[in-house]
């Protein structure tokens, strides 16, 4: 996977219902790999999604997915597109692998084939034992992983995952997960997952694009997002000391605790410069250090400061 | 080994072939006519519906082979055979089968937008490349190709028994070519039945309420052309004759319409059920018997009834076509 390939392109879009401006001169790239699209209700997340598949025309602006125009290749970007919904949605009577396999026709596979990929993908998504079943008399969870399989029947480039842990008990939300991982991850299937749950995002995705009020507020790799500015260092010292803060503020660097043991330092110069002025601090200071690492914010502090700014 | 039956449970990338975008409706139609066709009860009321061809060809057979090689009775048969007016069978099995082909829409088409409505279905049909066109016209052609065919094959049935057995009988002669008629008359039901099934389909959320709508929407203008049907028979009755206006209406139901168009179809104003219920000559209460078929209303007028018909059919299917937004699939 090469992830500075974008899938998505997104050009000055803007989209409007009547007098409301959903999506205000949005520009962004959604490059290969799995992505995750943040932003608080109403920010115009659901409307890039509507766009994407093509069921919205933008009032301005254009782009395109996977290589094709938003404007002209509304079927031709759904048949490379698979979507996983938010809400439960299914045919009715129709067993799970019937309901799959149809999804796969509808994309366009022979039925021959629809039919025996649907029970490889069921049984990929954990639906093996049950595939017989009435989708109707599925469990929540059940009801998730079989959107999951039907959104990849027909093996597409790109997977749109709406809030896919939405209603699921702690242990289907570490398998959904581990899912979506793994095809992001390990089988090549780039995926989009709009979700508000940011311990999610964070564990499954490599680049984040945050959206406020219809604007991009900010995109890239969730690691360059957690960064602090001046990028501070992380020291763990074996017990708190109040010496070690003292005098790193003595030598004219920034110093806090941020745990009982844990203290951000920030100095001036050279990452080598400030390795050597704690580890003679800590010297001096009779403190026992037992890691350094690069200090970074947590993806909510990241993502509450992308939108508050 | 794993436990599972198939053994390789990774993922693997489909690289199979994958058609155009086109004809997505069609994947649709026969989804629909394959969950149709797999309910026990559709078969029974389509079984059900053909009730009064079985009794004709029953008749028929009887009156051919049994009185017809009775002595003494063969030439009553012959006479009552030569009488027959073989078009008008085929009027009264359709019309006696309109009541069922309403159970059979009730059962396969007025519940399948309301129910997919319920089940979020849209979501999936309109996030694979299918239009909302493909998605009301598939489901429009699979409801379509299932009423005209349970329409269409008892009436193909008693044809090919009757061009086999009654053609000393003018059965060929009485209406040439009647087969591809019928199958116009079928296919009109189909429309018809499609497109306001799917209409009404298409304003719930609930498969039932829709059925209860439709039925509701049948009924009440049944009874509006029974009224209409009343009136015709008290002037007969009075031997005054009926408004123009009163045999118009009479067909203007869902299943009036459809007999009028198989009237004007089939090129017909209808008759009794069988020879015999015409006047005899006789008087009944100091005045003359009146013939049976003064009770039969006539054709229509083409000129309103197919207007009215197209109208009803196109604009069904445009009333469904404009309840399907795409917009509201995500979120």
């Amino acid at each position: 996977m090469n992830p500075n390939v974008a899938l998505v392109s997104i050009n000055n879009l803007t989209v409007r219902y009547g007098a409301f401006t959903a999506l205000d001169d949005f520009s962004c790239q959604i490059e290969e790999g799995c992505t995750g699209l943040l932003g608080p209700n109403g920010a115009g997340k659901t409307t890039l999604l509507k766009t994407l598949l093509g069921f919205i025309t933008p009032t301005a602006g254009g782009g395109n997915v996977l290589g094709l125009d938003l404007y002209n290749g509304n079927k031709e970007i759904r048949q490379k597109i698979g979507l996983m919904p938010e809400q439960d949605c299914h045919i009715p009577g129709l067993s799970a692998v019937g309901f799959v396999a149809y999804a796969g026709e509808l994309a366009g596979m022979p039925a021959d084939q629809a039919l025996r990929r649907a029970h490889e993908v069921l049984e990929y998504c954990g639906l093996g034992e049950a595939r017989y079943r009435n989708v109707e008399t599925y469990s929540t969870g059940m009801k998730q992983r079989i959107k999951l399989a039907q959104a990849m029947i027909h093996g597409p480039k790109l997977l749109l995952l709406d809030e896919p842990t939405n209603g699921l008990d702690p242990k289907g939300r570490e398998e959904m997960l581990d899912l979506i991982k793994d095809i992001s991850h390990n089988k090549g299937v780039n995926v989009l997952i709009s979700s508000h749950l940011l311990p999610d995002i964070e564990r499954v995705c490599d680049r984040v694009v945050v959206v406020l009020r219809g604007k991009l507020v900010s995109q890239g790799t969730i690691r360059d997002l957690k960064k602090i500015e001046g990028q501070p260092l992380d020291v763990d010292l074996r017990e708190t000391n109040e010496a070690f803060v003292t005098k790193i503020k003595a030598n004219g660097g920034y110093a806090a605790p941020t745990t009982y043991t844990t203290v951000r330092v920030q100095i001036a110069g050279t990452r080598e410069h400030a390795m050597n002025t704690i580890l003679q601090t800590a010297k001096d200071s009779r403190a026992q250090v037992r890691g350094v690492k690069l200090a970074e914010r947590s993806l909510e502090e990241a993502f509450l400061s992308a939108v508050q700014a | 080994m794993s436990n599972s039956p198939i053994a390789d449970l990774s993922y693997r990338h489909y690289d199979g072939p994958l058609s155009g975008v086109g004809k997505r409706w069609w994947s649709i139609a026969k989804m629909t006519m394959q969950v149709a066709t797999k309910r026990r009860g559709f078969w029974g009321w389509s079984l059900f519906s053909a009730w009064w061809f079985f009794i004709l060809l029953a008749v028929f057979w009887f009156a051919d082979n049994v009185l017809g090689n009775l002595g003494g009775f063969q030439q009553g048969a012959n006479a009552f055979l030569q009488q027959i007016k073989w078009k008008d069978q085929f009027i009264h099995g359709f019309s006696y089968s309109q009541m069922i082909l309403l159970v059979v829409n009730l059962m396969i088409g007025v519940g399948s937008i309301a129910n997919d409505n319920r089940a979020n279905a849209l979501l999936v049909y309109l996030s694979k490349p299918c239009s909302r066109f493909d998605y009301v016209f598939g489901k429009w052609l699979g409801v379509f190709i299932l009423i005209s065919l349970v329409s269409f094959v008892p009436m193909m049935v008693f044809w090919l028994y009757g061009y086999m057995s009654f053609q000393p009988y003018g059965f060929w002669k009485d209406a040439p070519w009647l087969f591809l008629r019928l199958a116009l008359v079928s296919v009109c039901s189909g429309a018809l039945h499609a497109s306001l099934g799917l209409a009404v389909s298409s304003l719930f959320n609930q498969g039932r309420l829709a059925g209860a709508t439709y039925a509701g929407i049948y009924f009440m203008s049944y009874i509006f052309t029974q009224v209409m049907n009343g009136f015709n028979s008290a002037s007969t009755f009075q031997r005054t004759p009926t408004p123009a206006i009163v045999r118009q209406l009479f067909y203007g139901s869902i299943d009036g319409m459809q007999i009028g168009l198989a009237k004007i179809i089939v090129g017909t104003d209808g008759s009794p059920l069988f020879p015999g219920m015409g006047p005899n000559g006789g008087r009944r209460g100091g005045r003359p018997e009146i013939d049976m078929g003064q009770f039969i209303i006539g054709a229509p007028n083409a000129a309103w009834i197919v207007p009215v018909f197209v109208l009803l059919v196109v604009g069904g299917f445009a009333v469904a076509y404009s309840r399907i937004k795409a917009v509201e699939v995500v979120g």
